[in-house]
C-alpha cells in the first residue's frame, strides 16, 4: 500500500471528488448559460480522471515507498496554531515566545537559553516592523 | 528611437530618491533571504511581499522586481559556494561548485554577477522593444483565445517544471479548484466557503504561497537534516584580464538564449539555464573544460537566468497571462496593489510600466556594485545554525500572513496549506504549477464562460478561431506525443527483461 505513485493518484482523485461533489450543490446551468457549478464540476471531473489514471499507471511503474515524518510537520503546524491563538487572546509577544519554544522541538538540540535569546531578537524585530514599517502587530 | 525615449521616460521615474531606495532594499533583502537553504524565489517573494503593502504602488512593484533579482543572485551564491540547489540555480551547482572546489570561489561569484548584469542589460532592450508590440497583438485576443492560451501555458509549465506532464497538469487543476473558493463573480454565489466568512474573498495568495513554499519546505528540511559546513574559504573577487575576456562571449550567448526562452509560455529561468549550458558545452572555445569548473559554465547560465527572468515579464505585462509560477505570484502582487497587468497596463500606467523596466536595470547595477563586493559578508548568514534560523523563518511567515489583512485567522489558513504542501512534496508533486493554476483559475473560468456565451454553448469556438485553434492543436500534439513516449517505454522494457515497470519518474 505504501506506494508513492499509487497514493499520488488517490490523493488527487479524493481532492477532485471533494470539489466535484461540492460543485453539484451549486447550479450547474446549461452549456449555453453555464452556472456557478459548471466550471468547478468540469475541472474536478478531469482531475478525477487524471488521478484515477495515475493510480492505474502506478501498476506499470516501479514502486517507490513514500517517506512521511509526522513529527516535524506536526510540531511546526502546532506552533503556528499556538502563535495565532496566543496572539489573539493574550498578545503577540506571548505568541512569538510560544512559537520559538514550541517549534524548536523539531530542531536537533533544545536549549532554553538560546530560545530566550531568539525570542528576544524576534520581538525586537517585530517592534521594528510595527514602528518602522507601520505593520499593525498586536504586540501588547 | 522610440525605445530610447521610452526608457528615458522610465528612468525619470525610477531615479527618484525613494524608488532608488526601494530597489536597493529589494535587491539586498532579496539576496539575503534567497541565500537561505530551501527558500527559492517563490518563497522569498511571498515572504517579502507584505513589506511592500505600505509602499506606494510604483515603489512596491519596483521593490518586488528588485527582490526577485536579488533572490536569484542569492540562490546562485548558495549554489556556487555550498552546492545548495534551488529551482532557479540547479545549473550553477555544476561548474560553480566545481570552481569552489578548485579554489576559485571569488572568480565564480564575480562571473555570475557580471554575467547577470550582461543578461539583464540585453533583456531590458528586448523587454522595451517587444512588450508594447505584443500588447497590440494581445488586443486581437478574444475570450476563447485567452482560454486556449492559458491551457497552453499549463501544458508547457507542467512539462518544463516537473518533467511529468500528468503530474503538472494535475497540480494546475488543483490550483484552479483552490481558486474557485470564494464568491463567484458572475452569480454572486459563495462557493466552497464552508460557511466561513473570511473565505468569501477567496484564499489569500500569500497564505497559499507561504504554506506551500515556506512552511512545507521548512518541514521537509527539518526531516532530512544534514549539517552543512558554512563556507569559510577565501574569496578573491577580481579576475585577471584573460579570465574576464572569457566571460563576455559566453554571457552574450546566454543573454540571447535566455531572452528568447523567457518569452515563451512555460519558459523562464529554469529552462533557459539548461539551454545556455548545453549551448556553451557545444560551442564554447573551452568546451572541454565545462563540467570541471570552467568560467563559461557559470557565465552562460547566469546570463540566461537573469535574461529569462526579465523577459518573462513580457507576457505578463503585455498579454496579462503569467507564464510561470513566479510571474503568477507577481501578478497576484500587482493585483493586490490595484494594477491589472495586461494590454491596457502600458497605455494606462506608462509611468509604472517604464519605471519598472528602468528600475530592473538599476537593480542589476545595484547587484553588481553592492551585492557582489559584499558577498563575503552576506555569506556569514550561514554561520547561523538552522536551529536558530527556522524559528525565525516561521516567525516571518506568520507576520507576512498576518499583515495581509491584519487577521490572525489567516495564520491557520497558511498552516493548512503548509500541511497540504508537505503532503504534496512527499508525494513528489511540485507545487509550482499549483500557483499558476490558482492565479489563472478565476481568469480561466471567466474567459471559458464568456466563450460559451458567445458561441451559444458550442465548444467548436475553441477550434475554429485561428489563434485558439492553433494553440489547442499544439496542446493535442504535445499530449499525444507524451502518451506515445510512455507506451513505447513500457513496451521496450517489457521486451528487454519481461518486466513491465518503467522508472517511476519517466513518462
Amino acid at each position: 500500500m505504501n506506494n508513492r505513485n499509487l497514493l499520488k493518484g488517490i490523493f488527487l482523485a479524493v481532492f477532485a471528488l471533494i470539489f466535484g461533489l461540492g460543485a453539484l450543490k451549486y447550479n450547474t446551468g446549461t452549456v449555453q448559460r453555464p452556472g456557478p457549478g459548471f466550471f468547478p464540476f468540469m475541472v474536478s471531473s478531469i482531475l478525477f480522471v487524471l488521478g484515477v489514471s495515475m493510480a492505474a499507471r502506478a501498476h506499470f511503474t516501479k514502486r517507490v515507498p513514500m517517506e512521511f515524518t509526522v513529527k516535524n510537520i506536526a510540531i511546526v503546524l502546532g506552533s503556528l496554531a499556538g502563535f495565532a491563538v496566543l496572539s489573539e487572546y493574550v498578545n503577540m509577544i506571548a505568541g512569538i515566545t510560544f512559537l520559538v519554544f514550541a517549534s524548536t522541538f523539531a530542531g536537533t538540540r533544545y536549549s532554553w537559553r538560546r530560545n530566550l535569546a531568539i525570542s528576544a531578537v524576534l520581538v525586537g524585530i517585530a517592534f521594528v516592523f510595527q514602528k518602522g514599517l507601520g505593520l499593525q502587530l498586536p504586540l501588547y | 528611437m522610440e525605445i530610447i525615449n521610452n526608457l528615458m521616460f522610465g528612468f525619470s521615474h525610477a531615479l527618484t530618491m525613494h524608488n532608488l531606495m526601494y530597489v536597493a532594499i529589494g535587491c539586498f533583502v532579496g539576496t539575503i533571504v534567497g541565500l537561505l537553504p530551501g527558500l527559492g524565489p517563490l518563497a522569498t517573494i511571498s515572504l517579502l511581499l507584505p513589506l511592500t503593502f505600505s509602499i506606494p504602488t510604483g515603489g512596491a512593484l519596483i521593490m518586488l522586481a528588485g527582490i526577485y533579482s536579488g533572490a536569484q543572485y542569492g540562490d546562485s551564491v548558495s549554489a556556487i559556494t555550498m552546492k545548495i540547489p534551488h529551482a532557479s540555480s540547479i545549473v550553477a551547482c555544476i561548474d560553480g561548485y566545481q570552481m569552489t572546489l578548485n579554489g576559485q570561489t571569488g572568480l565564480a561569484l564575480f562571473t555570475a554577477g557580471v554575467s547577470s548584469f550582461i543578461g539583464g542589460t540585453v533583456a531590458i532592450f528586448v523587454l522595451a522593444a517587444l512588450a508594447p508590440a505584443l500588447g497590440e497583438v494581445a488586443l486581437l485576443f478574444g475570450p476563447a483565445d485567452y482560454t486556449a492560451l492559458m491551457l497552453f501555458g499549463f501544458v508547457c509549465v507542467s512539462f518544463v517544471t516537473t518533467g511529468s506532464l500528468l503530474d503538472g497538469l494535475a497540480m494546475c487543476m488543483v490550483g484552479v479548484l483552490l481558486g474557485q473558493i470564494g464568491t463567484d463573480v458572475n452569480s454572486g454565489v459563495a462557493r466552497y466557503t464552508m460557511g466561513i466568512p473570511q473565505l468569501l474573498d477567496g484564499i489569500g495568495l500569500v497564505s497559499i504561497a507561504l504554506g506551500c513554499f515556506g512552511i512545507a519546505e521548512i518541514s521537509k528540511n527539518l526531516d532530512n537534516r544534514e549539517e552543512r559546513t558554512p563556507f569559510s574559504g577565501k574569496i578573491k573577487l577580481m579576475p585577471t584580464w584573460p579570465q574576464f575576456k572569457r566571460i563576455i562571449p559566453s554571457a552574450l550567448r546566454g543573454s540571447v538564449v535566455g531572452s528568447f526562452l523567457g518569452i515563451l509560455p512555460g519558459g523562464g529561468p529554469v529552462i533557459a539555464q539548461f539551454a545556455a549550458y548545453a549551448i556553451d558545452r557545444k560551442f564554447s572555445k573551452h568546451r572541454d573544460q565545462i563540467g570541471k569548473g570552467a568560467i563559461e559554465g557559470v557565465a552562460g547560465q547566469a546570463a540566461a537566468d537573469e535574461a529569462a527572468a526579465r523577459t518573462s515579464f513580457i507576457p505578463l505585462m503585455s498579454i496579462g497571462i503569467p507564464e510561470n509560477a513566479v510571474m503568477a505570484l507577481m501578478m497576484g502582487a500587482f493585483i493586490i496593489k490595484g494594477i491589472q497587468p495586461g494590454p491596457n497596463m502600458i497605455a494606462s500606467h506608462p509611468d509604472l510600466f517604464w519605471g519598472l523596466v528602468a528600475s530592473m536595470w538599476i537593480g542589476n547595477c545595484f547587484l553588481l556594485l553592492l551585492n557582489v563586493p559584499l558577498v563575503r559578508y552576506l555569506l556569514s548568514i550561514f554561520k547561523i545554525p538552522y536551529n536558530v534560523l527556522f524559528p525565525a523563518i516561521l516567525f516571518f511567515c506568520c507576520v507576512g500572513t498576518y499583515s495581509v489583512n491584519n487577521s490572525l485567522q489567516d495564520v491557520f489558513v497558511t498552516a493548512a496549506f503548509g500541511l497540504m504542501g508537505y503532503i504534496m512534496l512527499r508525494l513528489s508533486l511540485d507545487p509550482a504549477p499549483l500557483m499558476l493554476g490558482f492565479i489563472l483559475g478565476p481568469m480561466l473560468e471567466e474567459n471559458f464562460r464568456r466563450s460559451l456565451l458567445l458561441s451559444r454553448g458550442s465548444f467548436s469556438i475553441f477550434v475554429t478561431r485561428p489563434i485558439a485553434g492553433t494553440l489547442i492543436a499544439l496542446i493535442a500534439i504535445f499530449v499525444v506525443w507524451n502518451f506515445i513516449v510512455f507506451v513505447r517505454q513500457v513496451r521496450r522494457n517489457r521486451a528487454a527483461n519481461g518486466d513491465a515497470t518503467v522508472p517511476a519518474e519517466a513518462d
